[in-house]
């Protein structure tokens, strides 16, 4: 009994981190893509912290920076920090 | 009466012989008789093949006919090269394309009566060629299927997964950028979009396609058919201002 509680606690910590993965990996892609169509270089997005809602700074491998945010008009903004 | 008796005894010595062949072969297994069987059979078969020579001879016979199908496909190569001239002189290259395609395929219809009845080696290179230019028309009609549904393609965009909410945010402020400079035009009624407008939409048009074209393939498609259709909405003022109310 005992066993099976362990086998299933570990399938479900599993399937959580592989969709924590899956949603990491479509918000790196996603901020690299914003980054990308306001025409500012990002070879590769290696880190994203959240800062709050709709807020993120973004380090790319080339060294670039970035915040990433929605302004109160409702547009997105990428600065180069 | 000793030579009346060898006979007897000889009579009696093939008849044992003969039974204990026939006994073991069919003690051992039974599946012998049949190959005995086949062995005796296989002897006919080389007979056959001297006689299949002849028909080979046929064959080559059958060549000429043959032959006459080919000839029966430079007729098919004519009607696409009529098809050809027929293209430019519409100028509208989908649709044009789409026409050939289809005239092609009523004239294989037409071939397979033929061919199928001649022969058979001669069908298979014709269905070849049709199948070429049937998947060709295809994709055109598809195309012009889907038009123009602005609306359609708005809740698709919304609701695709292959484009992120930041990206589609960052998007859709770019398409409003887009369209207020188109409105900023109209205001004086003569204007007409300059280069550097339809630049702008095309870039932004390439921004979408290369975001949707690996996620959701049939989305960029969709939108990829749409792009002149739409282009001709911002470009007539009228048919803007009808849009943007």
């Amino acid at each position: 009994m005992a066993q099976r509680i362990f086998t299933l606690t570990l399938a479900a910590v599993l399937l959580m981190g592989a969709r924590l993965v899956a949603a990491d990996d479509s918000l790196g892609k996603d901020l690299k893509a914003t980054i990308a169509l306001q025409g500012m270089p990002c070879d590769q997005l290696i880190a994203s912290k959240r800062n709050g809602d709709s807020d993120y700074t973004a380090t790319c491998k080339d060294g670039n920076r970035y915040h990433i945010f929605v302004n109160p008009q409702g547009r997105v903004i990428v600065q180069k920090m | 009466m000793r030579a009346l008796a060898l006979v007897g005894l000889l009579i009696a010595v093939s008849g044992c012989s003969s039974l204990k062949t026939s006994s073991p072969e069919a003690g051992s297994a039974q599946a012998a008789p049949p190959a005995a069987a086949p062995a005796p059979a296989t002897p006919p078969p080389p007979s056959p093949p001297p006689a299949a020579p002849p028909p080979v001879a046929p064959a080559p016979v059958t060549p000429p006919p043959v032959a006459p199908a080919p000839v029966t496909p430079p007729p098919l190569a004519p009607a696409p090269v009529a098809a050809a001239p027929a293209v430019p002189a519409s100028a509208a290259p989908p649709h044009a394309a789409a026409a050939p395609a289809k005239s092609p395929a009523a004239a294989h219809p037409v071939k397979q009566p033929g061919t199928s009845a001649a022969q058979s080696p001669a069908n298979p290179p014709p269905p070849a060629s049709p199948a070429a230019p049937a998947p060709a028309p295809a994709p055109p009609a598809a195309a012009t299927a889907s038009t123009l549904n602005l609306a359609d393609l708005e809740q698709r965009l919304r609701e695709t997964r292959a484009i992120g909410v930041f990206t589609k945010l960052s998007l859709k402020n770019q398409v409003d950028d887009l369209l207020k400079a188109f409105r900023a035009l109209y205001r004086d009624p003569n204007k007409r979009p300059s280069a550097e407008l339809r630049q702008r939409y095309d870039g932004l048009l390439l921004k979408v396609l290369s975001l949707l074209q690996d996620g959701d393939p049939p989305l960029a498609a969709a939108i990829a058919s749409s792009r002149e259709a739409i282009w001709g909405i911002l470009a007539d003022p009228e048919k803007f201002a009808k849009m943007d109310t």
